[in-house]
Formats: C-alpha cells, structure tokens, sequence
C-alpha cells in the first residue's frame, strides 16, 4: 500500500457513493449533538451529502472542521448514508496541507503513555498546575481545562509480569486481550479487571504486546499514520494465534479495527478484516455468552443506582448498549441510560482550544445528569470519555466492568 | 420460559408492538437500521382521512371502506381493534402529546394552510380546528426556515370548510433569532430555545405583541421539545388559545412522540439495537429461527421465536423495485401481493399509483401468508407499511393501520406463547 492511498482513497472513492441514498429528511439533524449546541457546525445534512455534491478537491464548506466525528449522524440515517463518514474523509482533505501542529501531536497516545508512565507523579502535578497548561493552550492550541489523562506508575505489562497465575483453572479455551494505549498506560485497573473476569469465567487470557490503533491520528485527518499504526496492531493482535476471539474493553478503539480504518481510510487489507471481525467489546462478548446461556449469574448483590453513559464510538458500532443488558443481570444495580448522545470529548475534539467550549456544552445534559442521579459514581466504555465525564461532573467514572468484578466476587 | 421476539423496524408499528410485547411478559430486541419515520410525520395519528370523500368519523366509515377497496389492511383489522389501538397509543404516550377521540377526524391546518383530517393530535394543535366564524392570526418567524403565514393564510380563508362556511385569518412576522448568529434556523433549534423558559417568555411576549383581542394564535410547531408544557405556558402568557401547525421534518411534534415511545420501549425492558440492517435469515421447519444484523465487524444472529417485521414500504427500502419493474421485499425475500397490469401510470395528480399498493399479505393474526394462501411462515409477522393494499398517505391512514396491525400482531404473539406453556406445562 503506498503512502497517500488514505488521502486518496478519501478524495476519489469516498463514502461519498452512498450520498444519493439521502433523501433529506433530516434525521441526522435531530441527532447531531454538535450543532445542537453552535451554529458554527451546520449540521451532517449539510456539511454532509449536501455540501459533497460541491467538493471537487476543494471543500466548499469549512464549518466541516467543527464535526466531532461522533458518528450519530450515521447511526441514525435510515437510509445508509454514511454521513460521518463522507465528513470524516472530506475533512481529512481539507487539512491535508495545513495540518496543525497541535493534531499531529495530541494523536501520538502511545507517546504519551510511554513518555508519562516512568515519571507519572511528576507528570500528573505538572499537568495539574495552571501556569503551565496556559502555556500549553498558547503554544499547543490544547485548551487549559481539558481533561487529561492520569499517569499511572505501573503499566499492564508491567502488572502481568508480576502477578500471580489466575486462580480459576481455563476450561473454556483461549482468548486474545485488547487493551489499547489508555488501557495499557492510563486506565490500568480496567485491563487488570477484564482479564480477571475473563479468567473467572474459565478463559486462558492471552496479552500480546501491543501498539495503538490510531483512532486519534485518523480522527484527526493522519490517514497514512494511522494505517501504520492500525496494521501494525493487527500484526500484534494475530501474534497471539490465528483463531482466537479477540477481547476488547476499549469501546473506541473496537470501533476503529471493526470498521472505521476500512469505511473511512479505506483499509483494505485481510489482516484488519481478520481481527476486525474476531474482536469483541468486553460487554458485548458477556451478553453474547448470556444469550448462549454460558454465562454464570450467580452476581452478588450490588446496591447502586448510576447513569450508564455508552460512548458514541461504542454505539456506532451498531450493537445496541451491550453494558445495559448485563448491568440488569446484576441484583440491586439500577443503570441509568444518560440518553446522551455524546460527552463531548470525541477523542481529541474536546481537547482543542477552539472547540472546548462546544465540547462542554455537548457533555452538560450528561453531566447534570450523573449529578443528579448520582453525583459520586457512573459508568462509561470508553477512557477519554471518562476523563471528560469525571471533569465534567465530579463523579468517580468507570467501566461497567469494575461492577461485573466486583459482583462475581473478585477482589 | 420467556417468550423471545425479535422486531424489525422501529416506526410506530415497530415501537407499539415492542412495548406491547415487553409489557406482556416477552423478552424483546427492537433492530432498527435507522431512527423510524415517526419523527418525520406530523405527531397525529390518522385512522382515515379520505376515502376518498374527506372523511369525518373514521370508524364508521371503515368497514364501508375496506369493502370498497378489496384487500386493503382495514379488511383484516376491524374498527374496534383499530379504536382499542389507537386508544391504547393515546394512553402510552400520555394525554400531554396525544388528546382526541378515535371516532371523529379534527380537521387541522397544515404548514401549506390545507385542511387536513387526523384522529388525535397533540393538546397544543386541538385549538387549531378549522371551523366556520374561527379568528386565526398566523405568526412566522423571520429566521425559521419552512413556515409561511402568508401562505398559510392566503390558503386557509379561501377554503370552503369540512362542516361548512369560512374562517378569517391574518398573518403577522416576528424577527426573533432562536441563538445568535443564525439567520435559517430549523424548527428543532426553535424547539430547543423554547424549552428555556427565559426564552419562552420573551418569545410569548413578542407574540403577544402582534395579537388582537378574540384571535386564535396559530405558531409553528416549534413549541418545546423536551418540556411538553411549554406550549400552554406560551398559551397563558400571551393570553389567548394558541396552536401548533406542523412543519416538514424535522418534525418537532413527531419528534416527541417518538422520543416518548422510544423511552417506554427501553423502560419495559426491550433491548433496542439501532444503526444496524437484518441482512439475512434462517428458518427451518417452516419457522424462521433467527435473523443476521449487520453490524460493524460482521454478522450477529438474533435468535427468537416470533418475529415482526415492522420495516415499512419503499420510503425505507423496506420494499426495493428495480427498472424491470420486479419487487422485492428485503429482509425474507417474502412472496408480495402485487395489482395486476402497469405499476406507475403517468397521470401524477390523477389516482393512486399501482405501485404504492404493493406489500405483504397478512391473516388476521398478521402472520405473513402467500396471497391468497397459508402463512409463509409459523411465527412471522407483519405490521405497518409493508402490508399490502393502502396508499396510506393518500388515505391519510398510516398510523391507524401501524398501530392496529402492531397490536394484533402483538397480541397474537402472545397468546401464541401462552398457549404453548400451557400445553409445555399438560405434557
């Protein structure tokens, strides 16, 4: 694959073939949590199959740039219109020989987990004190009250080299573990907790090592950095062995192997369809199972009520909210749908200095809403939005899969 | 054991016959490839409008009309099915979204200032219905796209009314943004300032503003979104009856009721599954065992035992032609009822297109059965617009025939299961 077939691929081919199936009524409008709260962004109607018909290389319509990439406009068309994706691309266009600085660089993940992890006290302070993050908003463009992520002092792999072996004997064969770079580097404790629910339920757990998918990059219009990326995680996740049903609980990340990397950058390689069609969000293998009748429901009891806040990028995969279903199996646990449609955060969006405010607004019904229901705790599937839901309300935010932990009695 | 059902579609047929089964003891996933058409309707519900006369109290005219056009699906749905659905519809959503009386047609102006027969509407429309002596004054607003009060009015006054005589009615403008910097925005955005009630305020004091003592104040329906009283707030501060026109989507007051439905769906339990399309099936033994979703990273079956196919016609590609004129059904390839000789004629204002009238045929149960013949299968069914026979929004009776086939279809579902733990529960 030479270099430039992502850009490419986004100029000619595009989703821009399904554009003629739109009839204009409008759906996507209604559920574009963008433009619900800025006339900067115009809307996935028309920034969408409308303003295409016009592009030529050049794109007619730069309020383009203020899309956030959520996918809710997609999700919702009833006529297969890939709209998120024909902006997803267009954009990518659009930037290609202006590409900020400050993109290229808050898309490097791995980096950062890698650069914090060994001075995580250090970093952590470092981001926390104002001075600094203004400077960072003016030279960086990443704007002072974004969320950032919290370093931790130890990794997965530095966890898995150390611990003990599972105390559950594998019965029921051999899975490959996903985590993803805020999994592996920032979000520890919710690779930690997968792995050993997985365990309990009698599965042999294998965690390859592993790189970064590149959802940031081509989120950000990388294209060619991010395919890199995206197959060379497609090598790691294959090491492990060529059959295995591959786990996730990294909701984005899932999006982005299942079918962002080929509908929108036009991957087109057996190696992505091969682990893009054997991986599972972590929840939805669980309700898989559930379906089956394989799964255990001996749950201890868990007094709680909280909103459930299922990420955009986890719903346009088009599964429905797996982590509902199995939070209802749960005695006592009463989950909250947020009825949101976006925290805001979308990936890196809300991290720009330009579209942090936008971002805040998207995420405040959702915040009021963990505030009222309950201001201490919620549940989300997906790592930034937890930062931006734990920012923007206060409240401790975690994976459901802390809960399904915890009721089967692990500690 | 639980009965599984799996619904395909989520318009008004799809989201009834989901919460009417997940009420009734079923475990239920609701697949949608999209958001359903309720949201683009107008947030009434029509059982007849036209048939083709205009009609005035839909449920006697039924069975005179059913007769007259053979096949139809009010052939299969008798009148007190279709009042008990349509009753049951107004008590799900609640009289703040759904008042009136299935007996009797209001007859409501639209956002072309026509006079349109509907069944129930929302409480925030009632105060629009069109009779001899009434005082309209029509308010636009400059940045709304898609409502014209000269329009409406210059149609409304010269029409000869349903029940006889004239109305009056003016039209006034307000320059009144609903954010700043926006100069065209749609009815949603309106809708969504006019939940604020500091904007509320101003708005009903604008409004007032342009009033005379015993008009009825006739406003886009733009009314509130999420908050289902704005409507009577602005009412009380302006201090005359006020009433919403439906605009083209997107359709505020479609918007609330399917927002409404889709929430009762969730909260009995129905697992709702959007974005994805059912791309195929199994069957075996004359039943079908499951359907394949699409979804992103491949196939996943849906195993159940009964299925609705709530999918709609070809406004959702539910139904697909292609140039030769063959049609096809796309989720079972199911068998179709089609009118004989031409499908398109070319008369475009003349009478209805063959074409519209083609679908699937159901029995009483609304099990899908070759027309003319058995059921296709043992436990599919079928309701809304793919079933054959109306041109439902000629007739104007889209939502009288979604609710009713959802219902009966529902309640055959369910009778089917407990039948079967009976005789589980004999052996």
């Amino acid at each position: 694959m030479n270099a430039s077939h992502g850009l490419e691929f986004a100029q000619t081919e595009v989703a821009r073939a399904s554009l003629d199936h739109c009839v204009k009524c409008t759906i996507c409008e209604t559920h574009c949590p963008v433009s619900a709260v800025t006339p900067k962004f115009t809307g996935p109607k028309f920034v969408g199959p409308q303003a295409e018909r016009f592009r030529h290389g050049e794109s007619v319509d730069h309020s383009l740039d203020y899309c956030s990439s959520c996918g809710a406009c997609t999700l919702a068309c009833p006529q297969g219109v890939k709209i998120a994706e024909i902006n997803g691309q267009a954009r990518a266009v659009m930037k290609a020989d202006h590409m900020p600085l400050r993109d290229q660089l808050i898309s490097q993940t791995t980096l950062m987990g890698m650069a914090m992890t060994p001075v995580a006290p250090v970093a952590n302070a470092a981001l926390s004190l104002k001075p600094l993050r203004t400077v960072i908003e003016k030279v960086m463009g990443i704007h002072r009250d974004a969320p950032m992520p919290k370093a931790n002092t130890q990794t997965i792999t530095g966890w898995l080299k150390k611990r003990q072996n599972p105390a559950t004997k594998a019965t029921r064969g051999t899975l490959v573990f996903f985590h993803g770079c805020a999994g592996g580097y920032f979000e520890v404790e919710t690779s930690k907790k997968s792995i050993e629910v997985l365990e309990h339920l009698g599965y042999e757990v294998l965690v390859p090592k592993q790189g970064c998918c590149g959802l940031a990059q081509q989120s950000n219009g990388l294209f060619d950095g991010a395919t890199d990326k995206v197959l060379k995680l497609c090598d790691d996740l294959r090491s492990a062995g060529r059959d295995l049903t591959i786990i996730s609980s990294s909701g984005s990340c899932t999006g982005m192997l299942k079918h962002e990397a080929h509908e929108i950058m036009g991957v087109d390689d057996s190696r992505l369809k091969d682990v893009g069609t054997r991986i599972r969000d972590i929840m939805e293998f669980l309700l898989e199972l559930y379906e089956a009748g394989e799964l255990p429901t001996d749950f201890k009891p868990i007094e709680l009520t909280a909103v459930y806040h299922a990420p955009c990028q986890l719903k346009s995969q088009g599964m429905g909210q797996p982590a509902m279903e199995i939070l209802k199996l749960i005695p006592g646990v009463e989950a909250v749908e947020s009825g949101a449609t976006c925290c805001g955060i979308a990936g890196t969006y809300g991290l720009k200095k330009e579209k942090y405010e936008i971002a805040q607004a998207v995420g405040k019904p959702l915040f009021d809403k963990v505030k009222e229901v309950n201001p201490e705790y919620a549940m989300c599937d997906t790592e930034t939005c937890r930062w931006q839901i734990r920012k923007g309300s206060g409240a401790q935010v975690e994976h459901p899969i802390f809960l399904v932990h915890q009721a089967y009695g692990l500690r | 054991m639980m009965t599984r059902v799996v619904v395909i579609g989520a318009g008004p047929a799809g989201l009834v016959a989901a919460i009417r089964l997940a009420e009734g003891g079923a475990r239920v996933a609701l697949l949608n490839k999209g958001t359903g058409g309720l949201q683009l309707g107008q947030g009434t519900l029509d059982i007849l409008g036209y048939g083709p006369d205009r009609v005035e109290r839909p449920l006697d005219a039924l069975a005179g009309f059913a007769e007259a056009h053979p096949g139809h699906p009010y052939g299969v749905l008798p009148a007190d099915l279709v009042a008990r659905s349509a009753n049951y519809l107004r008590d799900l959503v609640g009289p703040a979204l759904l008042v009136g009386d299935a007996a009797s047609n209001l007859q409501l102006p639209t956002a072309v200032g026509a006079v349109r027969p509907t069944a129930l509407a929302s409480p925030s429309m009632t105060a629009g219905a069109c009779v001899d002596g009434a005082r309209f004054v029509i308010v636009g607003l400059r940045q709304l796209k898609d409502f014209y009060p000269e329009l409406v009015v210059g149609n409304l006054v010269r029409t000869d009314l349903p029940g006889g005589g004239r109305l009056q009615a003016r039209a006034a403008m307000l320059d009144l943004p609903a954010r700043e910097g926006e100069i065209d925005s749609t009815g949603l955005t309106y809708a969504r300032a006019l939940d604020d009630p500091a904007y509320r305020k101003r708005f009903a004091q604008a409004v007032k503003a342009v009033v005379e003592p015993g008009e009825t104040v006739g406003l886009p329906a733009v009314l509130g979104l999420d908050d289902h009283n704005a409507w009577s707030e602005v009412a009380e501060a302006i201090g005359a009856p006020v009433f919403e026109i439906p605009l083209p989507p997107p359709s505020v007051p479609g918007m609330r009721l399917n927002r409404a439905l889709t929430a009762r769906a969730k909260a009995a339990g129905v697992r709702v599954v959007p974005g994805s399309k059912v791309t195929g099936f199994r069957a075996s033994g004359g039943a079908v065992d499951s359907v394949q979703l699409a979804t992103a990273g491949g196939d996943r079956d849906f195993v159940a035992d009964a299925f609705v196919l709530a999918t709609g016609g070809f406004e959702s590609g539910a139904l697909t032609a292609d140039s030769y004129h063959n049609v096809h059904e796309s989720v079972f390839d199911l068998p179709l009822r089609r009118p004989e000789g031409h499908l398109v004629h070319g008369d475009y204002w003349g009478d209805p297109q063959p074409l519209f009238t083609i679908g699937v045929e159901v029995d009483e149960q609304m099990l899908v059965r070759h027309p003319g013949g058995d059921p296709v299968y043992t436990n599919l069914y079928a309701a809304g617009g793919i079933l054959a026979g109306a041109t439902r929004w000629q007739e104007k009776s889209g939502e009288g025939i979604a609710v009713a086939s959802a219902v009966r279809a529902a309640d055959s579902i369910l009778a089917a299961a407990a039948t079967a733990t009976d005789q589980g529960a004999a052996s």
